[in-house]
Formats: C-alpha cells, sequence, structure tokens
C-alpha cells in the first residue's frame, strides 16, 4: 500500500512541475508582456518595473526563482494588474466562493445521482427508470453554461422566486441556482454510471443467493448490492469534484458569485499573467491531488485491485 | 436411371454457392444499427442539420454580417422572427439576422467538434495502438505521458493558449486536438493488449511481418469498431468544450460565431424578451447532442454485441 502511494506520488510530482513549466514557457513567449501599454513607457522605467517583477533576469533563474517561491513560500508573486493585490490575496478572496458552492454541488449530485440510478436499476423497466434515464440524457446535452441562463429565465424572470446573482456572503437564496447549474450534468452521468453497475451487480448469482434465502429486498440491496455497485462510481467522484471546481468558471461568470473563476477570465482578458499561473496551478495541483485520493481510497475499498 | 434427364440438368445449373449469403460483420453491424429506432432517428436529425450548415444560407435574404438598419433600436418588436422581413429567427440586439448567424454558428461549431474528434481517431489511435503492441518499457513511457497530459486541467491550459497566441478558430483547433486524443490512446491501447495476444498476429509475427505493417494491417482494422463508437461520442463533447470558451468571450471571434457564443450573445439579452435570440442556437445545440449520443448508444450496440 505505501509503495503504491509512493509510486503514484512519484507520477504526480512531475507531472506538477511540466505544468508549471509549461504554463511559464506558454506565458514567456506570449508576445507583448504585462507592462506595454498604450504609450509606450519610458526605458527607464520599463526597466525598473521589469527589475522590480525580476523580468530581467534569465528565463531560467526566473522560472527557477518562481518555482522555488510558489513550493517552498507559497508564493504565486503579485498580480500585474490589480496592482495592490498578490495572487495569494485574489486566491483568497475567490476560493472560499468557489469552494462553497462547489462543495454544494458535489453533494447534491453525489445524493441525487446515486439515489436516482439506484431507484432506476431497483425498479427496472418501471416509469421511474424511465424518468431516471430521461433526466440523464437531458442534463447530458444541459452543461452549465446552458443550465445558468434557463434557471435564470424561469426562476428570475418569470418567477421571480431566487435573485439572478450575486453572493452575499452565501446566503442560500445565492446559493441555489449556482449549484443546480453546476451539479446537473454531473448528476445524470452518477446517475447513469449508478444505475448501469447496479443492474449487472443485481443480477449476479450471490444476489440470487440471497434472494433465495430468504432475505428481504431492502436489505439484499443495502447489504449485499449497495458496495459492489458503487465502486465504479467512486473512481469518477475524483475528477468531478475538482472538475466542479475547474466547470465553475462559467458559474461564476453568470451569476456574478465573485468566485475564482471571474478572476481567471478578467486576467485572461487582461494579460494578467501572474494570476492566470497562479490559479491554473492551484487547479491542476487539487486535480492531482483528488486524483490520488481517490486511487488511494478505490484501492483501499476494493480488495480486487492490485497495487 | 433413377433421376431424370431433366433433374439432372436442374441440379447442374442449380447454384449452390449462393443458397447462404454471407453476411460480414459490417452488414451485421449495420442490420443492427438500422433495427435501433432512436440511432435512426438520431442520424436523421444530423444529416438535416449538416444540410442545414451546408445550404442553409442560399435560404436566408440576409447575410450574418449584414446590420438590418430598419429594426435597429426596436429589436424587441421589429426584430421578431418573422417571414415578411426575411428574418426567420429574428435579429439580434445588433439587428443581424439570427438565422443566418445559426447557419454560421453551426458550420463553426460541427467542424470544431468534427475535427477534434478527427485528431483523436488519427494521433490516439496509432499512438495507443503503438503503445500497447510494443508493451513493455516503451509503453510504460508512452502511457506516463498521457497521465501526465490527462492530469493537467485542460479548460486552464486551452484558456491561457487562446489568450496568450491570440484567438483564432486555428488556435481553438490546436488547443481541443492537444486534449482530444487522450482518452483515445487509452482505450486503443486496452483494445490492442487483447488483439496482439489473438492467433492471426502470432502467425503474421511469425512468418516475419514487420510490426508497422502488423499494427497497420491486422491491429488497426480490428481497432476499428470501438474507435468509431468512441469518435461518435466524442464530437459532443468537443462541441461543448468549445461552445464553453465562446460562452465565454474566449473562443470564435466577431463576426464568426458558434453555438456557445450565440447562447451567451441571446443569454445576455434575456431579460428584454427578446427570447428567440436565445431559443433558436440552443434549440439547434440541443438536439445535435442528443442526436450525436443516440448514434454514438446505436453504433455501440451494433459494433458490440457481446455489451447487449
Amino acid at each position: 500500500m505505501l509503495s503504491y502511494i509512493f509510486r503514484r506520488l512519484a507520477v504526480a510530482i512531475p507531472t506538477l512541475l511540466v505544468l508549471v513549466v509549461f504554463s511559464y514557457l506558454v506565458m514567456y513567449a506570449a508576445p507583448g508582456g504585462p507592462f506595454d501599454t498604450e504609450r509606450a513607457l519610458p526605458q527607464e522605467v520599463m526597466a525598473n518595473l521589469e527589475a522590480k517583477f525580476g523580468l530581467d533576469k534569465p528565463l531560467v533563474v526566473q522560472m527557477a526563482n518562481y518555482v522555488w517561491n510558489v513550493v517552498v513560500h507559497f508564493d504565486f508573486g503579485p498580480s500585474y494588474y490589480y496592482k495592490d493585490q498578490t495572487v495569494n490575496d485574489i486566491i483568497a478572496q475567490g476560493f472560499p466562493v468557489t469552494l462553497t458552492y462547489g462543495f454544494w454541488s458535489f453533494v447534491v449530485a453525489v445524493v441525487v445521482g446515486m439515489s436516482l440510478g439506484v431507484c432506476a436499476a431497483v425498479y427496472h423497466n418501471s416509469w421511474l427508470d424511465y424518468l431516471a434515464v430521461g433526466v440523464s440524457i437531458g442534463a447530458q446535452v444541459l452543461p452549465n453554461f446552458v443550465m445558468a441562463p434557463i434557471l435564470v429565465l424561469v426562476f428570475t424572470l418569470w418567477l421571480g422566486w431566487l435573485p439572478g446573482g450575486g453572493w452575499q456572503g452565501g446566503q442560500w437564496q445565492y446559493v441555489v441556482m449556482p449549484v443546480i447549474a453546476l451539479s446537473t450534468s454531473f448528476m445524470a452521468s452518477i446517475a447513469r454510471l449508478t444505475r448501469s453497475s447496479m443492474l449487472e451487480v443485481l443480477n449476479a448469482n450471490y444476489i440470487r443467493t440471497a434472494r433465495a434465502k430468504g432475505l428481504p429486498m431492502r436489505k439484499v440491496i443495502l447489504r449485499h448490492a449497495l458496495k459492489p455497485a458503487l465502486l465504479p462510481v467512486v473512481s469518477y467522484l475524483g475528477p468531478a469534484f475538482v472538475a466542479m471546481i475547474t466547470g465553475s468558471v462559467v458559474v461564476d461568470m453568470y451569476f456574478s458569485t465573485g468566485g475564482i473563476g471571474v478572476f481567471f477570465v478578467n486576467s485572461a482578458l487582461n494579460r494578467d499573467y501572474s494570476v492566470i499561473m497562479g490559479i491554473t496551478i492551484l487547479t491542476g495541483a487539487l486535480t492531482i491531488f483528488f486524483n490520488l485520493v481517490v486511487d488511494i481510497l478505490y484501492a483501499w475499498i476494493d480488495p480486487k485491485i492490485r497495487y | 436411371m433413377i433421376l431424370s434427364r431433366k433433374k439432372v440438368r436442374d441440379l447442374e445449373t442449380a447454384d449452390l454457392g449462393n443458397a447462404v449469403d454471407g453476411r460480414s460483420l459490417w452488414a451485421d453491424a449495420r442490420i443492427r444499427f438500422f433495427k435501433n429506432k432512436a440511432a435512426v432517428a438520431g442520424l436523421v436529425v444530423l444529416v438535416l442539420v449538416a444540410l442545414f450548415a451546408a445550404f442553409g444560407s442560399f435560404l436566408a435574404p440576409w447575410s450574418n454580417e449584414e446590420v438590418d438598419w430598419a429594426v435597429l433600436g426596436q429589436v424587441d418588436t421589429m426584430g421578431r422572427p418573422s417571414l415578411a422581413s426575411g428574418h426567420y429567427f429574428g435579429t439580434d440586439e445588433l439587428g443581424r439576422d439570427v438565422f443566418a448567424r445559426t447557419i454560421q454558428g453551426t458550420q463553426i461549431s460541427l467542424m470544431v467538434g468534427l475535427i477534434g474528434a478527427l485528431i483523436a481517431v488519427v494521433v490516439g489511435t496509432i499512438y495507443g495502438a503503438t503503445s500497447g503492441y510494443h508493451g513493455g518499457r516503451i509503453d510504460n513511457v508512452m502511457m506516463r505521458i498521457v497521465d501526465v497530459l490527462l492530469a493537467i486541467p485542460y479548460m486552464f491550459v486551452l484558456i491561457l493558449l487562446l489568450v496568450v497566441f491570440g484567438r483564432s478558430v486555428l488556435m481553438l483547433f490546436v488547443g481541443i486536438g492537444l486534449i482530444s486524443w487522450l482518452d483515445m490512446a487509452r482505450i486503443a491501447r486496452g483494445q490492442t493488449l487483447s488483439i496482439k495476444n489473438k492467433e492471426f498476429v502470432e502467425a503474421a509475427h511469425a512468418i516475419g511481418v514487420r510490426p508497422v505493417t502488423i499494427i497497420r494491417r491486422h491491429i488497426l482494422p480490428n481497432l476499428l469498431g470501438v474507435v468509431i463508437v468512441y469518435a461518435t461520442l466524442l464530437v459532443p463533447s468537443m462541441i461543448i468544450y468549445e461552445s464553453f470558451i465562446s460562452f465565454l468571450g474566449l473562443g470564435v471571434q466577431e463576426p464568426s460565431t458558434s453555438w456557445g457564443a450565440l447562447i451567451s450573445d441571446g443569454a445576455s439579452q434575456m431579460q428584454y424578451g427578446t427570447l428567440w435570440m436565445l431559443l433558436f442556437p440552443l434549440f439547434f445545440f440541443v438536439i445535435t447532442l442528443f442526436a450525436f449520443f443516440f448514434v454514438g448508444d446505436g453504433l455501440r450496440d451494433a459494433l458490440d454485441p457481446k455489451d447487449r
């Protein structure tokens, strides 16, 4: 087990380094710098600015400095655009918001998706099954950037029940629509996965045995069928959790939640490279970390896995 | 003589060869596919959407760039969808014809989806088949590279690329091409691992066929079924990727447009009651994705009988 974790870490760390180096090179290769303005700055001012941000040094030294600061001090450097803020400030400001509704979306997607999938499999070929399949196919073609306008149209413009955007410290009215918009397509995938693996498990011989010895259906499902059926779903949850955080760019933009996605897109438009780098590396690290966690969990839950 | 002359002659000329018509794997799959009503309906929808993208502009009295000055400033009343004004789908907030823009967006979105899938098929299949066939250390290194690339949050890297190198359709293709082949490579490798131990590959190996030829002649044709199924399911996800980026305003640039950009435009205007700007592009987006999913499912059932 320990050697498995080490081996996975041995892949994870180079991955992160590749990501850092790649993003840095792309940024460096970009035509134009962060201080290019309409009117060219005087030579001396430019030199001073570059010296302040360490941009006058050779590429290798710059990159080594950057990596060193990120790894050792957890410092992503100053923002080039928001002059009085560092990248750390921006992340600290936006990330809690994203994490809050990302977390609730995850909970909703898992609870609703799994229940729907299990019910659909248990009542196979009933109206409940058709409903679940219909919902999961429908939700597949409604990614969050389609869901968001539809939700606003219905709940804000027609019904007037919920505010169309904002955050207000995370009051529930402001959280509902982002969570629905974000969780729908994941909920659908989870429901579909759960349904098909549950169907497979319910046809297995040991389930027939359990039925034959007279266990009530409820017990058969809870004690015998659920755990093996949910295993394939677990491996989907890691990437899904990260995707809910990274996929939230649209939700942040559309509902003006003030989450990390707004900063990402604005920085992309303003060429605020250090912020883009910081957010890319942060989400990359999260992706790798959660994939690792899920793989370890998976190896721990499923005795059939060899590592 | 027991048999009469005539009977003998009949027997001589009887065409025994055609008594049982052999059906190839592909003919079998085709029959299964056309029995699946949802898949056939999906195929019909796809053909219609493709025709719409290809020939729709001949029906449009307005081009996608032209501004109809007559409706400007009163789009919510004058810009409604109507046959009389020639704006079948109405106009957008700048007085441009939504019908023509939807056609243009459909062209871009379909092209992005198809090219993304094509890159995936070509690069992913060859990469995966090579990795799987060689096995051992080569396989290990090649698959670790894929693992590393898969762990990178691509939406962010793609946005980074688009911002740094400028927003153009070409850059969009490069970015989407970078992502799309990874899963395909893993699927192709998995399939290759099981194919390469079959007797016919062993036989080819034994008579001294070179590995490149074995991969080309014996492994790739056997991968085709799985590859086609996955490619069909890949097209909609590429379209979603592109629409996502265009929705954020980072994708194709005006006057070019795509479904994502159109949906975004329409969504930003919907509080003024001009819903047609949102609903027409959305309709095409949704039915096309639906159709691709149904066709993909139908193909999977048709090409992979053991999966049923």
